[in-house]
């Protein structure tokens, strides 16, 4: 009807237009002419503006009242442009005008507030916004949220709860819930919640955070798992890749975790963590201008990262340049005065470039950040014995002997600095230590630096024992497995040049200090304390082709 | 004579016909830059002054006349107070200017009959109103159906109006309805009631009793959807958002709701893609920074997409929506929900525009950050980056005069930019991102040793042994003379702690001043856990040749364990040379000439007395 109506009279209705153009722009008194014209071409709702009571005595029309919630809209365009000075001055301007009353205006004030840090005033607004509108989940979320910030963790629990009340299927209630009773150290809890997050709705901070719940509580395998469904959901963040590479790293699946970093890198070819990762991997393959250059991105972004440049400066130390490695190691020990691994490796890099009283200094400094380490009391002992002081050598000698557990290296360096201080029953004992700890080694094919096999090879006759030819046998066939000493740093470089001063050692005694060129792999490390939690999944089909994929970055 | 039709090789056509125009605005041209991503863009116009305050939402590009010439269409937010306009713009001059009552919201052009001329009507949403003109002129002013009004609230302004009840009564009985807040909000005339001094009520309530009570909403975001027809010219329906969380679809022609859906929350964005009469798609991304999609016949949202932040603008590509987010990330979902990628953005995203050129049919998405850069995706693929003299707040692709691509932006300081896409421009389709990071050739800054470093190692190298027996003398001797002075000040209580367990106490000193007086505060604290001290004197030991002290003996009162006691006195400074000297403060006990404690005070030195 309304379309007849309009087909017919298209001028005279535009003429009609023409006339009460004022009211649309902008005169405000006269919305019953357009009414009129509304209702002429079927205006949907008659009920639009206030009909005149009498339309003579105009003063007695009610002014139209502008609604409260009208500017929002510019509010939030503002806001997500994160205009902050724009927005915020629209907000006042419109709480003078409701006299606080706008709860959406209130709301983005404490979105501004909690952005520029002030939680407590943040909490406060959100508090009134659930006055306001006591109905609203959202409200209550973000009350709690500033709660949680603010880490009263039991109170963001309480309003959690209330909210989960209201809606019981959002993942973000369940997923705070369980972040907040992680920091509340209510593990299982925290899990129940964050299963239930995940459950409704999958995202991958939920996943990271159930992981790490379990590496709290120590659960490896649980956290493997977990990152492994979190790439599978979202194969392509480098943070769970990396996280997942280093969780296989940490239980020594090495083909794995480099698979993962590399995949990591290729998405992301600047993503620090994985560098790192990625680059002490490669360390340890001896890859050291590869790894070099992966470490140059990474100090592009992240120029003051300690571990970053012990890592730089060891692989100089594998590619012999020592003054080089020293200038790294001294910025990574600027940077972070307390890092034992650096002063190990200050320690170690002395040593070998024959600075004994300096290697001293940085031992004992690595010692004292960490005194139960008995790789640390053996290099000291070394340094000592090159600084002639016997007395001491041997007392740290006993204490890392005392200490160490696993490295074979610790007993054959003892055994030589007994055989040349003339205690061969001692020096004896210490042999047997040695070969039970490699044959433990070889057990686990774990690889043996070949030059503590040959330095072992040198010693054994000297010491005159028969048993040691059944692990000369084995040792043959293992020389040939492992011909390159898988090791990172081997500081071989000083080998021979030492002669200890001489000693009454026997004449077929080979200088004792060679084997002390044990100290490998520590230099390296990766670092992980630096890194949240490590991850876990990768998709194994995928393994093999990726690893090449790492390599064409690396170039 | 037409301003965009122009050969290609020429570098700038319309900076000719603006030379022609410069009395009518005497403007800064900025030269046509030749950024390395502009050379697919010919710059056309640049005017930094153009004081335009707008959005995406608020630009269009139609042929409003039927004559083959796209006009520009902006609603311009003015002052975002007053001022605010319907600006047309006929190539780069401005045509005509229509007053907007209130802040325009978002700008549509629409065919809503089927007469020729084909012209397109203009709608404006602005509050809880459109307004639809047609050649340029006021035509229909449609406004939102009203919300329900709270029956109780309805009957209590009814009584009020039949004068049943008094004002006070009207004002307690509204104030309980709003705290009571379980059947909504309550309209905008009984919030401004309950707002006011009691002594103005009864004129506002007498002014406005006798008008219907409704309860209106505003209009947060609108699009178009064509409704039969999807040719070029078809008739389209108006889809619109309100903050009341509704979202409905007008009818061209009668301006009726031909259909209401209801969302979660409020809208933001709208993409609506289909016809109205066969099958339609909303996608909507709503302030709770969810998006939902909603299909014909589908009153509530049936996916959802759970975003981590905020979306700052929201397109559709083919099947896929993407979004560019607060956390600067281009985000790409399948309508279902599915993410397919995630980009990670140089800087914050401020808008987004779908350039769709017909004419290649090349499709990509625009997005303006907030370092004045506009970045062309194709796919993940950043294919183009367009670098502009300002930082881009709304941006318009598609026809304007007689060139299919032109890039219509407006800036944060008010600026209008048009650039035309170069018809021989090709965008390849590949992956534009370099392969390893430039950081991976740059060498690494490794702090070079010098000579003497050398020198040094070679001492050491030598004398290693020397060195070390050096040292751990020199070490003992050391560790031997600090337990020796250690040792001393203990017995002759020189520390300001005391190591008598029976006299816990604590001290600590402070000057202030710069001269010739000072004011000394000494700090006494009892340490133990319960017993006070009593019968304590502070003394000072100074050279009376420098210094002069008010009170050179202080009685201590009864010491509270834990509490910090605070004495003070002044010093003068007595010598005019510029020197200074310590001042020593004991503890000491009634009768006993041994202190308990001891404090070494270092005066700074005095500033000379100024003599006026």
């Amino acid at each position: 009807m309304a379309e007849t109506e309009q087909d017919s009279s298209v001028n005279p209705a535009q003429s009609a237009k023409q006339l009460d153009s004022g009211n649309i722009q902008g005169d405000e008194q006269t919305p019953d002419t357009d009414m009129a014209v509304g209702s002429s071409l079927l205006a949907p709702e008659p009920v639009k503006s206030p009909p005149q009571p009498q339309p003579k005595p105009r003063p007695k029309k009610a002014p139209e009242l502008p609604i409260f919630e009208c500017k929002n809209w510019l509010i939030h365009q503002h806001y997500i442009r994160k205009e902050y000075e724009l927005c915020k001055s629209l907000i006042k301007e419109e709480l003078q005008e409701s006299q606080g009353m706008c709860e959406y205006a209130i709301y983005v004030q404490a979105l501004i507030m909690r952005q520029e840090g002030n939680i407590q005033e943040s909490l406060e607004l959100f508090q009134t916004c659930s006055l306001l509108n006591p109905q609203s989940v959202e409200n209550l979320k973000q009350v709690a949220r500033s709660l949680f910030l603010l880490g009263k963790h039991k109170s963001a629990i309480d309003v959690y709860n209330e909210a989960s009340k209201m809606n019981m299927k959002d993942w973000e209630i369940f997923h705070n819930l369980g972040v907040c009773y992680l920091f509340l150290k209510e593990y299982s809890k925290a899990k129940e919640n964050l299963k239930l997050a995940i459950q409704y709705s999958r995202h991958e901070v939920s996943f990271q955070m159930l992981a790490r719940v379990y590496l709290l509580e120590h659960d490896v395998d649980m956290a493997l798992d977990i990152y492994k469904r979190a790439v599978e959901f979202s194969p392509e963040n480098p943070d769970l890749l990396t996280n997942l590479g280093l969780l296989y790293l940490q239980t020594g699946q090495f083909q794995r975790a480099f698979e993962h970093l590399g995949n990591a890198l290729t998405y992301d070819p600047v993503h620090v963590k994985a560098i790192m990762a990625a680059g002490s991997m490669m360390q340890s393959h001896g890859d050291f201008d590869v790894a070099l250059t992966k470490y140059r991105v990474a100090a592009a972004s992240t120029p003051e990262s300690a571990p970053l440049w012990n890592n730089i400066a060891m692989c100089f130390f594998g590619k012999k340049k020592y003054v080089a490695a020293i200038s790294c190691l001294k910025r990574a020990v600027y940077l972070a005065p307390f890092d034992w691994k650096v002063q190990y490796n200050l320690g170690l890099v002395h040593l070998t470039m024959q600075q004994y009283a300096s290697a001293f200094h940085y031992l004992s400094a690595a010692i004292n950040i960490r005194p139960k380490m008995g790789e640390l009391y053996m290099l000291l002992a070394v340094a000592l014995t090159h600084l002639e002081d016997e007395q001491n050598a041997r007392r740290a000698y006993e204490q890392a002997v005392l200490l160490d557990q696993k490295n074979a290296a610790v007993n054959l360096n003892y055994c030589i600095f007994l055989m040349n201080h003339g205690e061969r029953k001692a020096a004896v004992r210490q042999f047997s230590v040695f070969e039970q700890k490699l044959q433990e080694a070889r057990k686990h094919s774990a690889t043996v630096d070949q030059e503590l096999l040959d330095m072992a090879a040198r010693l054994g006759p000297s010491l005159h024992l028969g048993e040691n030819l059944v692990w000369n046998k084995q040792q043959g066939a293992d020389t040939a497995n492992s011909q390159h000493p898988g090791k990172a740093p081997v500081p071989a470089a000083h080998t021979n040049d030492v002669p200890p001063p001489a000693e009454d050692r026997e004449t077929t005694l080979p200088t004792a200090p060679p084997a002390e060129l044990q100290p490998t792999a520590p230099p390296p490390e990766p670092d992980l304390d630096a890194l949240p939690s490590p991850p876990s999944h990768p998709l194994e089909e995928e393994t093999s082709s990726r690893r090449e994929r790492v390599a064409v970055p690396a170039d | 004579m037409d301003l965009f039709d122009e050969d290609v090789s020429q570098p700038s056509p319309i900076a000719l016909v603006e030379a022609k125009r410069e009395r009518r605005q005497p403007r800064y041209q900025s030269k046509p830059e030749s950024h390395e991503g502009n050379a697919k863009w010919l710059h056309a116009h640049y005017d930094p002054y153009s004081a335009l305050y707008t959005f995406s939402s608020c630009i269009a590009l139609a042929d409003l006349h039927g004559d083959g010439d796209n006009k520009l269409i902006i609603a311009n937010l003015g002052t975002g107070k007053y001022d605010m306009k319907l600006k047309v713009y006929k190539g780069t001059v401005l045509m005509t200017e229509n007053t907007i009552i209130d802040l325009p919201t978002a700008v549509c052009t629409f065919f809503m009959d089927t007469h020729d001329p084909r012209t397109p009507a203009v709608a404006v949403a602005s509050g809880p109103y459109i307004y639809v003109y047609k050649n340029l002129r006021p035509y229909f002013k449609f406004t939102l159906p009203p919300l329900d009004v709270n029956p109780v609230e309805q009957d209590l302004w009814n009584q009020a109006k039949e004068d049943k009840i008094d004002v006070q009564v009207l004002k307690e009985m509204l104030e309980s309805l709003r705290a009571d807040g379980s059947e909504g909000t309550l309209t905008v005339r009984s919030l401004r009631f309950l707002m006011l001094d009691p002594e103005d009520m009864p004129t506002f309530a007498n002014l406005h009793k006798h008008s219907p009570l409704k309860r209106q909403t505003v209009i947060t975001c609108m699009t178009t959807l064509k409704k039969s027809h999807s040719e070029e010219d078809a008739i389209s329906c108006l889809v619109i958002g309100t903050e009341s969380r509704d979202i409905y679809i007008l009818d061209p022609e009668a301006f009726t709701v031909l259909t209401k859906m209801v969302l979660p929350s409020v809208p933001v964005f709208l993409d609506v893609t289909g016809l109205y009469d066969v099958e339609f798609r909303v996608v909507v991304s709503c302030r709770n920074g969810n998006i939902y999609s909603l299909k014909k016949g589908s009153k509530a949202p049936k996916y959802s997409i759970e975003l981590s932040s905020q979306p700052v603008g929201l397109q559709r590509m083919g099947k896929n929506v993407v979004v560019g987010c607060m956390d600067q990330t281009l985000q790409c979902y399948t309508t279902k929900g599915k993410r397919l990628w995630v980009l990670t953005l140089p800087a914050n995203v401020m808008t987004m525009e779908l350039m769709d050129y017909k004419t290649r049919g090349f499709k990509a998405i625009m997005v303006a950050l907030d370092n004045c850069e506009v970045h062309v995706y194709n796919e993940k693929y950043l294919v183009n980056t367009i670098k502009t003299e300002d930082i881009v707040t709304g941006m318009k692709f598609g026809r304007f005069g007689r060139e299919d691509g032109a890039l219509v932006m407006t800036t944060k300081g008010g600026g209008l930019i048009v650039k035309i896409l170069k018809r021989n421009s090709v965008f390849e389709e590949k992956d534009s991102r370099p392969g390893p990071p430039a950081a991976q050739n740059q060498k690494l800054n490794i702090p070079k040793k010098t000579k003497l470093f050398v020198d040094q190692t070679m001492r050491e190298r030598e004398n290693a042994v020397t060195m070390h027996r050096m040292f751990q003398r020199d070490l003992y001797r050391l560790r031997l003379d600090a337990a020796r002075s250690y040792v001393k000040a203990l017995e002759t209580s020189m520390t300001p702690m005391s190591a008598d367990p029976l006299e816990p106490l604590k001290l600590s000193a402070t000057v202030n001043g710069i001269g010739p007086s000072f004011q000394l505060t000494v700090n006494l604290q009892n340490t133990s856990s319960a017993t006070p001290s009593i019968n304590l004197l502070i003394t000072f030991q100074y050279d009376e040749k420098l210094y002069q002290l008010q009170r050179s003996s202080i009685k201590v009162p009864l010491l509270v364990p834990g509490l910090n006691y605070a004495f003070q006195t002044l010093v003068e400074c007595i010598s005019d040379k510029a020197i200074a000297d310590t001042i020593k403060v004991f503890v000491l006990r009634k009768g006993k000439s041994m202190p308990i404690i001891t404090g070494n005070i270092n005066m700074p030195v005095s500033e000379a007395q100024v003599v006026v």
